[in-house]
């Protein structure tokens, strides 16, 4: 035990003692006065002792009401008449005619809610500070060869920070030694493991679950993706919804016209305490509290769940989503393509041929066709005994171009080469042509397609898969089909939206038939193919006219038509800030399974934003119409009053549970 | 010098009453700009460093009844 005359600084003690007595002093100042009014009430009515009764119900507005008057002192050297000062009005009026009992009540009352509803919405603000607080506070860094431990937030960029398996990764950075399984609920709320090897990104607080990992540090601090979701969040938070605005301004009218009904109300009885109860109760507390907690826990409800809804705009508007329509590669589908098939029609072109000259052609091409042709014509010079299948991709959904130097060897660069958009690509090699590309682009080039040649591309194609034209000199020598995998996840999607009375399309550039056999297998309603990226966006805007449009996407290739819908929503966004930017509905992870629950929990926010308001009018409206009536007292009011703001909040916090 | 700092409110009561503290903040002399958020509890005050300090909105913000903590 310290006393004053140890060696302590004499200051620390009181300084300590101070601040835990204004932790709790809103605690001990409230219970203290309801206890006082409980005896002074009971004093009264048990033993009859009016003085005393009324002596202790006095004390116990004179200590409940100290704080709140202080505080309404501090409101009007602001130039506001706010509630606090109207209820030490109110109480000293009670006093000033004998109406202790009132008075007490009233103070202990308002007291006791606004405790409540501080409790309350601290909850509801911490429920983000505790996602930043998964975040360790130190790092085990290499520094000149040795393991030294700093604090996280000291950690430079490029600098290695191991991490243990089953701690937290303190950092945002990029594994460059070992191989692990890391949990990255607290980014995108996925609870599978994610695998994590060289080269793959990983973000501070998620967990590292299984091997010790080597990371190079890209932003420590401040600046990790966590942080920024955090950030984004509050502003989301802190910006206000329609509904929030309208009743804004609803308040900026109802106040005055309040006060106007109580001096009105005084004027014609002479009777204070009526004017000062109108005035006390007809303060607009649910009605301006009940939008703003309902958004904020909807929106603190999805940063946990992994998906970042940037304001309560957004949510408002997603409620009320009938049409979600969606990009097909890379949201639908995995975004890994992969060859499937080659076959060779020309004489004595066989399929090995036939996919090294489309090779040769996608070679300097950058789609993601042109990649995967690549990849599978390096993996059969590699290992010919294969059926020509590529590897997939590991984590950011890119195909994997293995051994660069090796390949560059054996597929030689075109002597030239063009991209026709949509179409596909033209090269030339040692003055042989190589045309690759869909129907359009042999038609375009006068190239005659042989039957045998078109009934395997549409035997391919009603199978979903893509089929890419191989010529040769004005002569089509071979077909090579390409299979985008569907993502598990679509179907099941797509049904669960169906049941929310949900409409559902698919926006694809690939040709018809490959569309509808995605559209019949993921069980989408409606289809477009064959469009441009203006085309998507012309199809949103089309879908407006009738339907509040949801277009999913990746957030890159698509942001027009994302920012063309009522709302954006991008996938797959923990990584790429410019997703994050353009959407209006974020998913962290890959998971299209947080679009319907997204919706859901809009429409929830929606039903709950308008319950709050209901609750809101209808106590003001009786509340008004008792106490002109006499039938509500003073502090009949305020137990009515302070119990509705309480509803109001709980109820929006239902939220943080959706 | 221009200085900006963060303080947070986790027991603001009513919408009205961050309001008032914003009011209050922003009436401090050397205050250039402040924000105070009910939702968040977001306290968030651009200043002059050479006339006032968080010393000082922290106390507005004790003053009005709330508990101010550093962020």
């Amino acid at each position: 035990m310290y006393t004053l005359t140890d060696e302590m600084p004499v200051d620390w003690l009181p300084n300590e003692w101070l601040r835990a007595g204004r932790r709790h002093r809103k605690a001990a100042v409230t219970a203290t006065s309801g206890l006082l009014y409980a005896a002074g009430w009971s004093v009264g009515h048990v033993s009859g002792l009016e003085t005393v009764s009324a002596a202790v119900l006095v004390l116990a507005a004179v200590v409940g009401g100290y704080d709140i008057a202080k505080q309404g002192y501090y409101e009007l050297r602001n130039r506001t008449l706010g509630i606090k000062m109207l209820v030490t009005l109110a109480a000293v009026g009670a006093v000033a005619i004998g109406e202790y009992w009132e008075a007490a009540a009233v103070v202990f009352l308002f007291s006791l809610g606004s405790y409540l509803e501080g409790r309350t919405m601290r909850k509801t603000r911490s429920a983000l500070q505790e996602l930043l607080e998964l975040t360790p506070d130190t790092a085990l860094v290499r520094r000149d060869g040795e393991v030294v431990e700093v604090p996280a937030r000291e950690v430079e960029e490029g600098e290695v920070v191991v991490v243990k398996p089953g701690g937290e990764i303190p950092v945002d950075g990029v594994v460059v030694d070992g191989e692990s399984a890391v949990n990255q609920a607290p980014i995108t709320g996925e609870s599978a493991p994610v695998h994590k090897t060289d080269g793959d990104e990983v973000y501070a607080a998620t967990v590292n679950q299984e091997g010790a990992l080597d990371v190079r540090t890209t932003g420590a601090g401040s600046d990790t993706t966590l942080q920024r979701i955090v950030r984004r969040v509050e502003e989301a938070q802190e910006a206000k919804s329609p509904t929030e605005s309208l009743v804004d301004r609803f308040a900026t009218y109802y106040t005055p016209a309040v006060v106007v009904l109580a001096v009105g109300a005084f004027a014609v009885t002479r009777d204070a305490i009526l004017g000062l109860t109108l005035l006390v109760i007809g303060c607009p507390g649910a009605l301006v509290i009940g939008p703003p907690v309902s958004v904020v826990s909807a929106v603190g409800n999805a940063a946990r769940n992994g998906v970042l809804v940037k304001g309560g705009e957004h949510l408002e508007t997603a409620g009320a989503i009938d049409l979600v329509a969606f990009d097909k590669t890379g949201t639908l589908t995995k975004g890994e393509t992969t060859v499937t098939g080659v076959e060779g029609f020309g004489a004595g072109v066989d399929a090995d041929e036939v996919l090294r000259l489309a090779a040769v052609a996608e070679k300097k091409s950058e789609h993601h066709l042109g990649g995967a042709i690549v990849a599978a014509a390096r993996e059969r010079r590699e290992h010919p005994g294969k059926s020509g299948t590529s590897d997939v991709a590991t984590d950011g959904g890119t195909v994997a171009v293995a051994s660069e130097a090796d390949g560059s060897r054996s597929i030689p660069d075109p002597d030239e080469f063009d991209v026709l958009a949509g179409k596909g690509v033209v090269a030339r090699l040692d003055g042989r042509e190589i045309v690759v590309g869909n129907r359009a682009l042999l038609d375009d080039r006068g190239i005659a397609v042989p039957g045998p040649v078109a009934a395997h591309v549409r035997e391919r194609e009603t199978r979903g898969e893509t089929a890419v034209h191989v010529a040769l000199d004005g002569e089509v020598v071979g077909v090579v089909a390409l299979r985008d995998e569907i993502r598990e996840a679509a179907p099941g999607v797509v049904a669960a939206l169906h049941e929310m009375g949900v409409r559902t399309v698919m926006l694809t550039g690939d040709n018809e038939r490959t569309a509808r056999a995605v559209a019949e297998e993921v069980g989408i309603d409606d289809y477009h193919a064959g469009l441009l990226p203006e085309d998507k966006q012309a199809a949103v805007e089309a879908f407006r006219e009738e339907y509040t449009v949801a277009m999913v996407g990746d957030g890159i290739n698509d942001a027009p038509s994302l920012a063309t819908a009522d709302v954006g929503i991008a996938m797959g966004a923990a990584g790429t800030d410019t997703a994050i930017e353009t959407a209006d509905v974020a998913l962290m992870a890959d998971d299209l399974e947080r679009i319907p629950y997204a919706i859901g929990l809009s429409r929830a926010t929606r039903w709950n934003v308008a319950e709050n308001v209901a609750v809101a009018v209808l106590t003001v409206v009786l509340l008004l119409a008792g106490v002109l009536g006499s039938v509500v007292h003073l502090a009949g009011g305020m137990l009515v009053h302070e119990g509705s703001v309480l509803l109001v909040i709980l109820n929006g916090m239902r939220l943080l549970r959706y | 010098m221009t200085e900006t700092t963060q303080l947070r409110v986790m027991d603001f009561d009513c919408p009205t009453c961050a309001s008032t503290v914003e009011r209050a903040i922003g009436s401090t002399e050397g205050v250039a700009d402040v924000e105070v958020h009910y939702t968040t509890g977001r306290v968030e005050v651009t200043y002059d460093e050479r006339v006032t300090g968080p010393a000082a909105f922290e106390q507005a913000i004790e003053n009005h009844g709330y508990t101010p903590q550093r962020a």
